[in-house]
């Protein structure tokens, strides 16, 4: 008996050994095209081996919690900026990294990293309304406003069949900008109205959902889903490649959104920087890169990648916004612990009632 | 007697010693934990500082505080408690009949009548659990099936999934082998002539299980309660996965405290109620279960 | 001894299907030519073809095995030794050390576990993966030790030293080979139970040490391919395999 697993377990073991190491990376589900990840693993010679999170939150606590070793991690911008404080991310070597030049001017050097020390753009999201436009239409509901989300009148005509993101942090921005104020605005009072709001609109709701719900819109069981732009690229493509008789479709609601604007970096107890510096470098040549946005749907700050993007994509103002779409969006900042206690509070309540 | 003592202490040390270190004292952590604060960035703030050649503690009882703040805690805590009885008395009424079968019928068949009980046991629990969600979702034959009865009968259609409904069933069907062998071990042992006896004396078939089977079966229904009842407590895949906007558990706070939210402390507090909670349903049982042996 | 009860008979037959349906849809699935486990489209292989390519699933797969047979191993002779002690002596502490762990939800070994590590500073991973399974795995091998401790007879082993044996010899050729059935059945639930655990894993995995249920568990809640069936599956035939072979090995094995 002892034999026979101790051979299964040599068995299992042994293709895992590989030449060139491996690179531990931490991203987010689904956000790599899986071609980039073959392309890369023949330039090193060595095996890409990733872990995947649904929620900045998520990242966070791994990584807090002793998630030592992963050699690339790909946060958003505040989350950037917590790992910043937290004296938690090598400084880049910007000999390594050549193809820093196609990142796009307007990307780099932002608040959160003013000068680019720890981290390079990767891609960007919008957090918006993904929806099965057959059904829509048929109901004659306009997707294109918060209110598809959380006004209880609209929301009696798709009761069940809505699905909103299981993360205080984006479902709160949702709610305040539904109610036209800041996304960061911190204020109790205006928090605690936006409670209300998500509370009001909760009945109507199938279920909190930050993973699946691509493939519940793929399906037809939900027919709207608030959740990333790229999960929704890949919704419509599932829908189409499946064959169904209704299309999925996204849009950024009027009163604007979350943009959010996701990062590579290297934590400080990466064990093999180098082949980190050199997936940086990768990612960041035009074609990879453009990967990212024609293969995942991400939006894509690098100039080079321009060329490759196909021109179905590029049009899509809630991939790529244009200047008046952009000047809708705003970014998350990071929280302070007395201001994530807050909202832990608010959220948990949300929950349970 | 000096050598017996060192056989003891061979014996006795060993994992005494593993459960000290790998259990209890990462309970008592746990319990030290419910008193700090939380660090800026999640986990946790150093509990003493030294400022000035003082030393400090930095210990708090807000975590305590917060969970008597408001009634959500608590009304979590009954909502998960009620949770458990409901999925406990399910396990009972499927698991009973089922382990009355098996204990009663032909000695050869016994075996692979509870090996299946036990098999699908062992195929992974979130297996177990992804398959009700494939049964569940709405163009699954189940729900297609129900609504297509419901059509008939003039009803509007429902959806099972993301529902208390679907989370009750997942629980029943995961913890239904918990209640099954305990009681089956418990009936098998029954001695057949006692109900003989009483068939002879004139009673009929459900006076013979009501005044001999299930009295004598108490125990065993115990034991499979506290099996099913504990563990259920303390689920947070389920809900996770199945559950609908309302659909959470004490665990899942628990999970998004450790997780998402990164309050340890917090997270701490809840847990040690849990924790509590437990301990309270297993003296609980314990004793109406030896009252029921007597 | 059989009593005819066809109200009996139906409720069992009931909840054996209410066991198995589950696992047969799943099954099925596993070989539908469709990426949404909706209607039922063709036949195909494909998705365990893709399985045996995705790597990421098989390291799992070698992280659940290796953690598995650590753990039962380290588990077993802790068991054994613990539920001897049981058994042969009062204790006060150990019996209730060991049946802590197993009347406890899993989550709260999980995150206690957790804080301890993070306490230690020692990082996630393997080893603090097998050290958690092998807590939680002392317990079942006891219990299942100190049931057929009680069922061996006494005088066996008093008549062994009153004809001179040693007490380790009393322990090698008497106790340990009337006691194998129950350490076999101990080492195999250890077994099953780290290899099916999500719950404490979720909480004290790190990096690169995804196993199995973890992996799944990621599949399971975003959905995206039918492979998850074929792994379910796979994992279905394997553990079927493992009873057979130890109910023909150890015919006494799995009935205590």
């Amino acid at each position: 008996m002892k034999k026979l697993l101790a051979s299964v377990v040599l068995m299992a073991a042994t293709p895992l050994a590989i030449a060139g190491g491996q690179l531990h990376l931490f991203n987010w589900n689904d956000y790599i095209a899986e071609e980039t990840v073959t392309a890369f693993e023949k330039s090193c010679d060595c095996q890409l081996v990733q872990d995947y999170y649904s929620s900045t939150e998520e990242m966070m606590a791994k990584l807090l919690a002793g998630a030592s070793g992963y050699d690339v991690v790909v946060p958003t911008q505040n989350a950037v900026q917590a790992l910043i404080k937290q004296d938690f991310l090598q400084a880049l070597d910007k000999a390594q990294l050549s193809n820093l030049k196609n990142s796009d001017p307007g990307f780099l050097k932002r608040s959160y990293d003013p000068q680019n020390t720890y981290s390079v753009p990767y891609a960007f999201t919008t957090t918006l309304v993904g929806y099965n436009e057959k059904r829509l239409s048929e109901l004659g509901i306009n997707p294109g406003n918060w209110s598809i989300i959380f006004d209880p009148a609209v929301l009696e005509k798709i009761r069940g069949k809505v699905t909103v993101m299981d993360d205080a942090e984006e479902l709160f921005a949702a709610a305040l900008k539904y109610l036209g104020y800041s996304i960061n605005d911190q204020d109790e009072k205006h928090l605690r109205e936006a409670q209300k709001v998500i509370m009001k609109a909760k009945p109507y709701w199938a279920a909190f959902n930050s993973s699946s719900y691509i493939k519940e819109l793929t399906v037809g069981n939900i027919w709207v889903a608030h959740g990333y732009s790229s999960d929704m690229v890949q919704a419509r493509a599932d829908a189409e490649a499946a064959a169904r008789d209704f299309t999925i479709n996204f849009v950024l609601p009027e009163q604007g959104a979350v943009l959010a604007l996701d990062n590579m970096v290297i934590p400080k107890d990466s064990k093999n920087k180098t082949l980190a510096h050199q997936f940086i470098n990768f990612m960041l040549d035009g074609k990879n890169a453009a990967a990212l946005t024609n293969e995942i749907g991400a939006g894509n700050p690098n100039k080079a990648a321009a060329e490759f993007i196909d021109a179905e994509i590029k049009k899509q103002t809630a991939i790529f916004p244009d200047a008046a779409t952009l000047a809708r969006l705003e970014t998350i900042e990071a929280t302070s612990a007395k201001q994530r206690r807050l909202l832990n509070k608010l959220w948990t309540e949300i929950k349970i009632k | 007697m000096q050598q017996k003592s060192w056989q003891q202490r061979l014996l006795t040390l060993p994992p005494m010693g593993y459960l000290l270190i790998f259990f209890a004292i990462p309970t008592l952590i746990m319990l030290f934990a419910s008193f700090r604060y939380t660090g800026e960035y999640g986990g946790l703030a150093p509990w003493y500082s030294i400022e000035n050649g003082t030393l400090a503690f930095d210990l708090t009882l807000e975590n305590w505080q917060r969970l008597f703040e408001t009634d959500i805690y608590l009304r979590l805590f009954f909502k998960s408690i009620g949770y458990a009885l409901v999925t406990t008395l399910l396990c009972i009424l499927l698991g009973y009949p089922l382990a009355l079968m098996i204990a009663r019928s032909q000695k050869k068949h016994r075996d692979l009548l509870l090996l299946l009980v036990i098999l699908p046991f062992w195929s992974n629990f979130l297996v177990r659990i992804y398959a009700w969600m494939i049964i569940f979702s709405p163009n699954g034959a189940l729900t297609q099936m129900i609504n297509s009865l419901r059509d008939l009968l003039g009803l509007a259609p429902i959806s099972i999934m993301y529902s208390a409904t679907a989370v009750i069933t997942c629980l029943v069907y995961v913890h239904l082998p918990f209640m099954v062998l305990p009681l089956y071990a418990n009936l098998e042992k029954h001695n057949p002539a006692l109900l003989d006896a009483a068939q002879d004396l004139g009673a009929n078939r459900w006076r013979r299980f009501w005044r001999i089977t299930w009295p004598l079966s108490l125990s065993g229904v115990y034991a499979g309660s506290i099996l099913v009842f504990i563990p259920v407590l303390g689920m947070f895949a389920i809900p996770d996965l199945l559950g609908g906007t309302d659909g959470i558990m004490i665990a899942n706070v628990i999970k998004q405290q450790f997780v998402e939210s990164r309050d340890w402390p917090f997270g701490s507090v809840l847990s040690m109620v849990l924790t509590a909670t437990a301990v309270l349903v297993v003296l609980l049982g314990a004793k109406i279960g030896q009252q029921g042996a007597r | 001894m059989t009593r005819k009860n066809r109200l009996l008979k139906l409720v069992a037959l009931g909840a054996y299907l209410f066991l198995y349906l589950p696992l047969f849809i799943v099954i099925v699935y596993s070989f539908n030519d469709s990426k949404l486990n909706a209607e039922w489209v063709g036949f195909t292989f494909k998705w365990y073809d893709k399985l045996f390519q995705n790597r990421e699933m098989l390291s799992a797969a070698a992280n659940s095995l290796i953690i598995a047979t650590v753990s039962a191993a380290v588990a077993t002779v802790l068991g054994t030794l613990a539920g001897m002690a049981m058994h042969q002596y009062r204790l006060k502490l150990l019996p209730g050390l060991v049946l802590a762990p197993i009347a406890m939800p899993d989550i709260l070994m999980g995150v206690s576990l957790l804080l301890f590590f993070i306490m230690l500073n020692m990082s996630l991973g393997l080893i603090s993966i097998t050290l958690a399974h092998i807590t939680f795995c002392i317990g079942f091998v006891a219990l299942s030790v100190q049931a057929r401790m009680t069922a061996i007879d006494r005088s066996l082993t008093e008549a062994a030293r009153d004809l001179g044996a040693t007490p380790w010899q009393c322990f090698r050729k008497i106790t340990l080979p009337l006691l194998a059935p129950g350490i076999i059945a101990g080492a195999l639930m250890a077994f099953t139970l780290s290899i099916d655990d999500f719950v404490i894993t979720f909480f004290v995995a790190g990096v690169g040490s995804s196993t199995l249920p973890l992996q799944i568990y990621s599949m399971v809640k975003i959905a995206v391919t039918p492979e998850v069936n074929a792994i379910s599956t796979l994992l279905m035939v394997l553990t079927l395999i493992l009873i057979t072979l130890t109910a023909r090995l150890y015919p006494g094995a799995l009935r205590s």
